[in-house]
C-alpha cells in the first residue's frame, strides 16, 4: 500500500505519540520511586499481585475511592465520584479527595498519561469487568494493580483495599467498631428483630415517573445479613427486587408489613427522589405510618465501613422510637 | 326517518366502538397490578373514603387512564390527518419529524438544562414540534407552493437529523438519559392530571381544526388539481391540517413521550369500518386510538407483574401483527 506525504507525515507523528506515551507509562513502574523496597503479595480479585510494603502512592479508580478514603487513606489519584455521594462524606474525607489529582471521570474514562505521571506505587480499582478488560494491560504497565469486580462483599472490598494500601489500621478500629454497634442493636432489639416483618422502600434519581421501589440491596443488606431483620429479597439467582420499578398504585401492598423502612437525608426528610412517595395518600394511608412504624433511616453508602456506622446509628435510632406492635 | 345503509352501518359501528371505550376505561380502573372489583372503582369515584384502595384509584388509576384516553385520542386523529395529508398510507405522526422536534427539544431541556420532572419540559416538548413543523412546511414548500412529498421527505431528514444530535447528547450525558428514559419509552404511567389540563385546549382547537378541514381534504384525496376546480383551497387547508397535527402530536408527545404505531395502524381500521371520508374517519380514529391504547396499557400491567412495560413498547408489539394480519386478510386500505 502506498501513501500520500500527508498520511506519511500523520502516521510518522502518531507513532511518536505512541513511544512518547509507552514511554511514559513505563516510566510509572520503571522509575518507581521506591522500587527496590520490599514487596508484599496481597490477594484482589484479579488473583495474587506483588505490591511495595508500604505504598505511599496510591490512585484509586471506580469504587475503590471513597472506602480507601474512608479507612484513612490518601490517594494521588482518583477517578471522579458524584456531587450527592461527595456531599454525604466528612469535611476531611472531602478534603483528601480534592487534593488528589483527577485521572478521569469513570473506569472507563481514565487518563493513561495522566495517571502515569502520577508514578503511583499501586492502583486500585473497582469498576464492571468488561470496563477494567479494556485498561487492564495499560494499568499493569504503569503500576501493580488490583482490581475487584463489582459483585465483591463491601467487607471483602474494604479488607482487600486496606491490606493493598496498608491502611489496616484504619481498618481495625472501624471493624471493632462496627462490630460493637450490631452486638448493642441485637441485644436491645432482640424481640423487634425476632417478630417484625420490615419490607425497604426506596426510589432513585433514574426512577420512572410514578414508580418506587422494595430495595433490597445497599444499606438494607446489614439489617438483614448482619442484624438478622426480616425484609423481603430476592431469590437466590434472581434479579434484586431492588431493580424492579413498582407503579405507586401498588404502594398499597405495602400495608402488608409490620415496619417500613425509607430513604432519609442527613437531616431527616425523606430523600428527594423519595420525597413524592410520602407524598401520596396512599402512603398515608398505610397501617404502618399511621402508627408511627415508617422508619426513615440515613444510608451515606454501604462500600465501606464509616458510613455503615452512620446507617447503624440511624437504624439504633429508629428502632428506638418504635412503637408497639398493636 | 331512516338513515340511508351505509350511514346506519357507520353510526353502529360508532356505537359498538364507543361502547367497547366505555368497557375499556371502566377494566383500566379495576385491572392492574392488582385487581380491584368494579363496586370498589364505583364507590372510589363516587362515594370516596379514606380506603386505600379509593386512593390507588383516584390518585393512579383514574389520571392514568385520561391520560391513555386523551393521548390516543390525539395520536389517532394525528395519525388519520397525516395520512391524508400525504396520501401515504405508511405516513405516521413521526414521519413529519414532529415526534423528533419534541424528543430533541426535552432532551436539551433534560442534559443541557437540568429539567428533571416531565412538567418541566412538557412546554419545551411542544415547543419543539412546533419549531420542526414549521422548519419542515418551510423546506417543504415548493415554487408552485408545498408539496406533500417533499413535505415528508424534509420531515424524515430534519428528523434523522435531531435524532442523530438527540443520541449524542445522550451519549454524553447519561444522568439525562436515565432521567428520561421512561418518557422515551412512551409511558403513561405518573402523569397526574396536571400535564393534561394545560394541553386540553390545544387539543380542543386540534380537534375543531381537523373536523374543519376534513371536507377539503376528502376532495385532496383525488389530486391537488382537482381539489382546486371544486373550490379548494389547497395550501390552506394543508397548513391547517399541519398545525392540527402539530398541536396534537406535540401534546400528545408532551405528555407520554414518543408512542409509535397508534398514528399508523388506527387510521387503516377506521377508514376498512367508514371508507374513505374523512369526516368518519377522523370519528372512529378518536374512538379507536383510545381503545388501543388502554388495552395496550393493560396489558403492559399484567404480562409483567410486579413490574411494568411501557405502553409505547406494548403498542409496537400488539399493533405490528395485527396491522400485518389485517393487512394481509383486508389488502391495505388506499388512500
Amino acid at each position: 500500500m502506498t501513501m500520500t506525504p500527508l498520511r506519511r507525515r500523520g502516521a510518522a507523528l502518531a507513532a511518536l505519540l505512541s513511544a512518547a506515551l509507552v514511554l511514559s507509562a513505563c516510566g510509572g513502574s520503571g522509575d518507581d520511586p521506591n522500587p527496590a523496597g520490599p514487596m508484599r503479595t496481597v490477594k484482589a480479585g484479579n488473583g495474587s499481585v506483588d505490591v511495595p510494603a508500604d505504598p505511599q502512592r496510591v490512585v484509586t479508580i471506580g469504587n475503590t475511592t471513597l472506602p480507601f478514603i474512608d479507612m484513612g487513606g490518601a490517594p494521588v489519584g482518583v477517578t471522579e465520584v458524584t456531587a450527592s455521594e461527595l456531599a454525604l462524606i466528612p469535611e476531611k474525607q472531602k478534603a483528601t479527595f480534592k487534593a488528589a489529582t483527577n485521572v478521569g471521570s469513570s473506569g472507563d474514562q481514565v487518563d493513561m498519561e495522566k495517571l502515569a505521571g502520577l508514578k503511583p506505587d499501586v492502583i486500585l480499582a473497582q469498576l464492571p469487568d468488561s470496563e477494567f478488560a479494556q485498561i487492564e494491560k495499560q494499568l499493569k504497565s504503569i503500576a501493580p494493580t488490583l482490581f475487584w469486580g463489582l459483585d465483591t462483599e463491601w467487607k471483602t472490598l474494604a479488607g482487600g483495599l486496606a491490606e493493598a494500601a496498608n491502611v489496616t489500621a484504619g481498618l481495625s478500629a472501624q471493624k471493632a467498631e462496627f462490630d460493637k454497634k450490631i452486638t448493642k442493636i441485637k441485644e436491645t432489639y432482640r424481640k423487634v428483630i425476632d417478630e417484625t416483618s420490615f419490607v425497604n422502600v426506596d426510589r432513585w434519581e433514574s426512577s420512572d415517573p410514578g414508580t418506587f421501589s422494595i430495595a433490597d440491596f445497599g444499606c438494607v443488606e446489614i439489617a438483614q445479613d448482619d442484624i438478622g431483620m426480616n425484609f423481603p429479597k430476592a431469590a437466590d439467582g434472581q434479579d434484586p427486587l431492588g431493580w424492579k420499578f413498582l407503579p405507586f398504585e401498588q404502594i398499597a401492598g405495602l400495608s402488608k408489613y409490620d415496619v417500613i423502612t425509607y430513604p432519609v437525608d442527613a437531616e431527616g426528610k425523606p430523600k428527594q427522589a423519595f420525597a413524592p412517595v410520602v407524598e401520596t395518600n396512599t402512603w398515608k394511608a398505610l397501617p404502618a405510618v399511621n402508627s408511627g412504624r415508617a422508619l426513615g433511616l440515613f444510608c451515606a453508602g454501604n462500600n465501606s465501613y464509616g458510613p455503615v456506622l452512620q446507617y447503624l446509628d440511624s437504624l439504633d435510632r429508629a428502632l428506638a422510637t418504635l412503637p408497639a406492635k398493636k | 326517518m331512516r338513515l340511508p345503509g351505509p350511514r346506519r352501518r357507520r353510526l353502529a359501528c360508532l356505537v359498538v366502538a364507543l361502547v367497547v371505550l366505555l368497557a375499556l376505561l371502566m377494566a383500566s380502573m379495576m385491572i392492574g397490578s392488582t385487581a380491584i372489583a368494579p363496586s370498589v372503582v364505583w364507590d372510589a369515584l363516587f362515594h370516596p373514603t379514606a380506603d386505600i384502595d379509593h386512593f390507588a384509584i383516584r390518585d393512579y388509576r383514574m389520571p392514568r387512564t385520561i391520560v391513555g384516553l386523551v393521548v390516543g385520542m390525539a395520536l389517532g386523529v394525528a395519525g388519520a390527518l397525516i395520512q391524508a395529508l400525504t396520501r401515504n398510507p405508511l405516513a405516521d405522526p413521526g414521519i413529519l419529524g414532529v415526534q423528533a422536534g419534541a424528543s430533541f427539544a426535552v432532551t436539551v431541556a433534560v442534559g443541557v438544562l437540568g429539567v428533571r420532572d416531565i412538567s418541566g419540559y412538557l412546554w419545551f416538548a411542544l415547543a419543539g414540534a412546533l419549531i420542526v413543523t414549521l422548519m419542515v412546511l418551510t423546506l417543504g414548500s415548493t415554487r408552485r407552493g408545498s408539496s406533500p412529498v417533499v413535505m415528508v421527505l424534509a420531515g424524515v431528514c430534519v428528523g434523522a437529523v435531531l435524532g442523530g444530535v438527540r443520541e449524542v447528547l445522550q451519549a454524553t450525558n447519561p444522568d439525562a438519559f436515565d432521567a428520561m428514559r421512561s418518557w422515551n419509552a412512551g409511558s403513561i404511567v405518573g402523569r397526574s392530571l396536571d400535564l393534561v389540563w394545560p394541553i386540553l385546549p390545544f387539543f380542543a382547537v386540534a380537534l375543531v381544526l381537523a373536523f374543519a378541514v376534513s371536507g377539503p381534504l376528502n376532495a385532496m384525496a383525488l389530486g391537488d388539481d382537482l381539489a382546486v376546480t371544486q373550490g379548494v383551497r389547497v395550501t390552506r387547508t394543508r397548513v391547517l391540517a399541519i398545525i392540527a397535527l402539530t398541536l396534537f402530536v406535540g401534546g400528545a408527545t408532551a405528555i407520554a413521550g414518543p408512542i409509535g404505531f397508534v398514528g399508523l395502524m388506527v387510521p387503516h381500521v377506521a377508514r376498512w369500518i367508514a371508507g374513505q371520508h374523512q369526516r368518519w374517519i377522523f370519528a372512529y380514529s378518536l374512538l379507536l386510538a383510545p381503545i388501543l391504547l388502554l388495552a395496550s396499557d393493560i396489558l403492559g400491567r399484567i404480562v409483567m407483574r410486579p413490574s411494568e412495560i411501557p405502553v409505547g413498547i406494548v403498542t409496537a408489539f400488539v399493533g405490528a401483527p395485527v396491522l400485518i394480519a389485517m393487512v394481509l386478510r383486508k389488502k391495505a386500505s388506499g388512500l
